[in-house]
């Protein structure tokens, strides 16, 4: 199970299985340029592997004022 | 993915660039865009005493930082708002920072000053977010002049300033097309102006702050839902992932060759004179300045409310 919080929605998902961090981005529709993967406090680009017990925070960057 | 410059395992991945970076050369990468920015379109000397509008956001803060390491003369400027609990945490956010890096900050109150953005947003019929730069603007200015800065730089990043260019060609407005640009002289009143993240994306930035440990505020305006501007940075995402490197081209191309061609233009235009407004002294073209007429409009309006 991987565990992702969706930022700034504050919201949770979670996901039986997710192998890299761009089929995470697919799952929000997102470019790798739109967000920020974060695991353990560290950035993950979007080639890393995800593993089982993961909890990542996505944060999207663009800023709306 | 490695590292282009050691090799390391890559926690940044830039395809407007074609490369990638560990945490240690991206800083490196990063400073060196803000610096190289500055010093090609001469935003700041090094004795430039600067006031840095901090909105408690990624790039105010990650600015603030790269300034003050870059060795200028910083303090920052915060506008509360006064929008409840968005304001609070936003001004939290800047106050923590400042007090924990040593910074010198300043705070603006728009409820104190009589117009909160709550009460604006009530009672004036105008596009919110426009309303609100006015008031943010005109404060920049003023405590910059009233306390001595030499500068006023502000966050704007390769994103914002194109979404800015984009909006302005659309109306082909000559007038904000002549003078756009990372720099504003200080002229009429008014305060220099800089944007030295003007060669940065909003990834870019989002991921320097990061990386240096900034905890920004990262939570929309309750108010920007909507914001033409929001859409504009869009329609650019979807161009940028399509041809990587499009909106440094746009907005590099336009610095070099457009933005000259619109001021030699417009310069023979210019129909109006900028003098002191009647009321609060602060520059405009129009006798009573924006900000002094939106006091007035506010006022009727309460009034009116109250009878």
């Amino acid at each position: 199970m991987i565990i992702v919080r969706l930022e700034p929605e504050d919201k949770i998902d979670t996901y039986p299985k997710l192998n890299t961090v761009q089929q995470l981005l697919n799952k929000y529709d997102l470019f790798y340029t739109d967000a920020l993967v974060i695991r353990d406090g560290q950035l993950l680009t979007q080639d890393r592997k995800l593993n089982d017990g993961d909890e990542i925070t996505l944060r999207k960057v663009i800023s709306v004022g | 993915m490695k590292c282009k410059v050691c090799k390391a395992e890559a926690v940044v991945g830039l395809p407007s660039h074609n490369t990638a970076f560990c945490a240690v050369c991206y800083d490196k990468f990063f400073m060196k865009q803000v610096s190289e920015g500055i010093r090609k379109k001469k935003l700041l000397e090094a004795d430039d005493k600067v006031l840095v509008a901090l909105s408690g956001g990624k790039d105010s803060l990650g600015l603030m930082y790269a300034l003050s390491e870059l060795g200028y003369n910083v303090t920052g400027l915060h506008i509360d708002l006064g929008i409840s609990d968005s304001s609070r945490k936003a001004r939290s956010v800047v106050e923590d920072f400042c007090k924990d890096k040593g910074y010198g900050l300043k705070v603006v109150e728009l409820e104190k000053e009589g117009v909160p953005m709550p009460l604006i947003k009530k009672h004036i019929n105008r596009p919110i977010c426009s309303v609100c730069g006015k008031f943010k603007r005109h404060y920049f200015n003023k405590v910059a002049l009233d306390d001595g800065y030499t500068a006023l730089a502000t966050g704007h990043n390769l994103d914002d300033e194109v979404a800015r260019l984009f909006a302005n060609t659309l109306r082909w407005d000559q007038a904000y097309l002549s003078d756009q640009g990372p720099v504003l002289p200080a002229e009429n009143g008014f305060a220099k102006k800089v944007k030295p993240l003007y060669r940065v994306s909003e990834f870019e930035s989002a991921n320097f702050s990061f990386l240096k440990g900034i905890p920004y505020h990262h939570l929309p305006c309750p108010y920007s839902k909507g914001a033409s501007f929001t859409g504009h940075k869009m329609i650019w995402r979807n161009q940028e992932i399509r041809s990587p490197g499009s909106k440094r081209a746009f907005y590099g191309g336009f610095l070099e060759r457009g933005q000259p061609a619109f001021a030699a233009i417009h310069e023979g235009k210019k129909d109006y004179e900028v003098k002191p407004c009647t009321k609060c002294s602060c520059p405009t073209s129009v006798g009573v300045c924006g900000v002094c007429r939106l006091r007035e409009q506010l006022a009727d309006a309460l009034l009116a409310a109250n009878e």
